[in-house]
């Protein structure tokens, strides 16, 4: 039922020596496939065991679910995007699609924007405490480990702490936070998210209230079709659950809201020094900022809320002169009023971006501040249109030209 | 800056702006020259993208006019612009241009007089503000007088 929280753990000795946990996602993904309720999983893994070199795969053969187990940390990929580009929005195939909670909320705000179909997809959400930039994380774990990035079996964030696990079997934990302030450490995007469980998705799997070191997943139904989904695996004898303790629950609970005000903290570090600028100091440092764009279009092809075909900003539709490099000041700011309104803050602006403009930064702020006014959560519910798209009733009354909720 | 006058834009829907500005003429209110005024059908055909190419392009200030809620031609076309303004304002602010040039105001086809106080007030208020930071900055867009 929708809802229903379970200590899972795969029944396949094959997949739990492959992961670090219950091996649920995996075990689900070889189900899903073997059952035939999907036609492909949409998954990461590792090209050729690289842990910094994560690629999404579309998989149909059950045998190769298992190059996806086990969690990679040092991976961005942007999962929404890759469905609408390449897999035709999944209009025409049925899908079972691995994801992050931004990923999950960009499928969901395409599928608000009609660019994928839900009812193709099964949503398998991944709890997530935040990801490191491939080349960061090499450099953490060379400058601050002192260990080869190479020999990095497993990386792991808990309790505010970033663990490697070294081939030879030895463990090393650093203090995020003491990380973050030198400047290493998790993407800056990750460190302000305040989406940890994806309850948006069909299921939510993680590890978050396994305790005693149990090699369990602890698995959220999150709705109707997760519910079904889960229970016939169950059934089918891929997974084998029990009921997860008050204890468990309380430990789930308390992880998330830990880490949610962690990111509500850095939210607040992160916007201050820009929201407190003076009105010339914002204009100097923006406009500074926009003119090292040579502009790629590498925001806006890596984002998730831009969908247009005919895109404004191409050259031929009149609004931005072709062939002018930096571009004038129309080019960040149509972009940005673009998408601000529905940012999931997955951070892939501003990973594209060569010229390292600090967009997720600025758009993600941005958005904080609409929610304000428009109280629209972007990715989170299916049936909340995005909020230039739609009008509350509430508004209807209010006479001002001011929105004043 | 004492001779500075501001370069207004304003938008004004069909119905019920663009009549109460026609009023404004017939009746012959006093109003500033400084604003040049584009007829749209709705203050909800307004893109956050025209205000930006307004600005772009050296305007000191916009006002969009619209009917008052609930009079809306198009039923709701004037509750998205209201959406609209307020993401765009917000998006100005952050780039260190005042939010307060940007302004939308409720004009229905009776509102003459209305009008033209508004103009007036916006217009007082812009220059209160000074030129626009885009404007000072010798824009590219600007000094190519392009569209």
């Amino acid at each position: 039922m929708k809802g229903d929280m379970y200590l899972a753990r795969s029944s396949s000795e094959e997949i739990l020596n492959k992961t670090e946990s219950g091996g649920v996602v995996t075990s689900l993904l070889r189900f899903a496939l073997e059952s035939k309720r999907v036609d492909a999983v949409l998954a990461i893994k590792a090209r050729d065991g690289n842990r910094y070199d994560g690629i999404p795969v579309l998989i149909s053969d059950p045998e190769e679910v298992i190059a996806t187990a086990g969690a990679l940390h040092c991976v961005t990929v942007n999962i929404p995007r890759y469905i609408k580009e390449y897999l035709d929005g999944a209009f025409n195939m049925k899908l079972a699609v691995v994801g992050k909670p931004c990923d999950i909320r960009g499928i969901i705000e395409l599928v608000k924007r009609e660019q994928i179909n839900l009812d193709n997809l099964f949503l398998v959400g991944l709890n997530c405490s935040g990801t490191l930039s491939p080349v960061v994380a090499k450099k953490t774990i060379v400058e601050e480990f002192g260990a080869d990035p190479l020999d990095v079996v497993y990386e792991d964030i808990e309790d505010g702490k970033l663990i490697i696990s070294l081939k030879d079997g030895t463990e090393k934990t650093k203090d995020l936070k003491e990380l973050e302030q030198k400047g290493y450490g998790r993407r800056e995007n990750c460190q302000r998210c305040e989406v940890k469980i994806p309850t948006m998705a069909d299921i939510a799997c993680g590890k978050w209230g396994v305790t005693n070191n149990k090699k369990a997943t602890f698995v959220e139904v999150c709705s109707d079709k997760g519910a079904e989904f889960f229970e016939e695996a169950i059934k089918a004898g891929y997974i084998n659950v029990e009921q997860p303790d008050d204890k468990a629950i309380e430990e789930r609970r308390k992880e998330e809201k830990e880490a949610i005000e962690s990111a509500l903290k850095w939210q607040e570090t992160d916007f201050a020094p820009l929201k407190d600028m003076a009105n010339e100091e914002k204009f100097d440092y923006w406009w500074g900022q926009f003119s090292q764009c040579i502009k790629c279009y590498g925001c806006r092809d890596a984002c998730p809320i831009c969908y247009c075909k005919d895109c404004t900003l191409e050259a031929d539709r009149g609004i931005v002169t072709p062939g002018e490099v930096p571009p004038s000041v129309m080019f960040p700011t149509i972009r940005i009023t673009h998408v601000m309104d529905s940012c999931v803050n997955c951070g892939q602006c501003q990973d594209a971006c060569p010229a390292e403009i600090p967009l997720t930064k600025l758009i993600h702020m941005l958005n904080r501040q609409l929610d304000a006014i428009f109280k629209y959560e972007p990715g989170l519910d299916i049936s909340i249109l995005p909020p230039l798209r739609t009008v509350t009733d509430r508004e209807l009354t209010m006479p001002g030209v001011e929105l004043a909720f | 800056m004492d001779k500075f006058e501001p370069l207004i834009l304003g938008f004004a829907c069909n119905w019920c702006t663009y009549a109460g500005a026609d009023l404004a003429g017939v009746s012959r209110f006093q109003y500033p020259p400084n604003i040049r005024m584009i007829r749209v059908m709705c203050s909800g055909r307004v893109d956050p993208v025209f205000i930006l190419k307004a600005f772009a392009i050296g305007a000191d200030g916009v006002l969009v006019g619209g009917c008052h809620p609930g009079d809306c031609h198009y039923m709701e076309g004037n509750y998205k612009a209201r959406r609209r303004i307020e993401l765009t304002k917000r998006l100005l602010g952050q780039f260190g241009i005042e939010p307060e040039r940007l302004r939308l105001e409720w004009i229905s086809a009776s509102e003459g007089a209305r009008f033209a106080e508004v103009v007036t007030d916006f217009t007082k208020e812009i220059k209160e503000l000074g030129p626009s930071p885009l404007k000072l900055q010798g824009n590219p867009e600007r000094s190519k007088g392009s569209r």
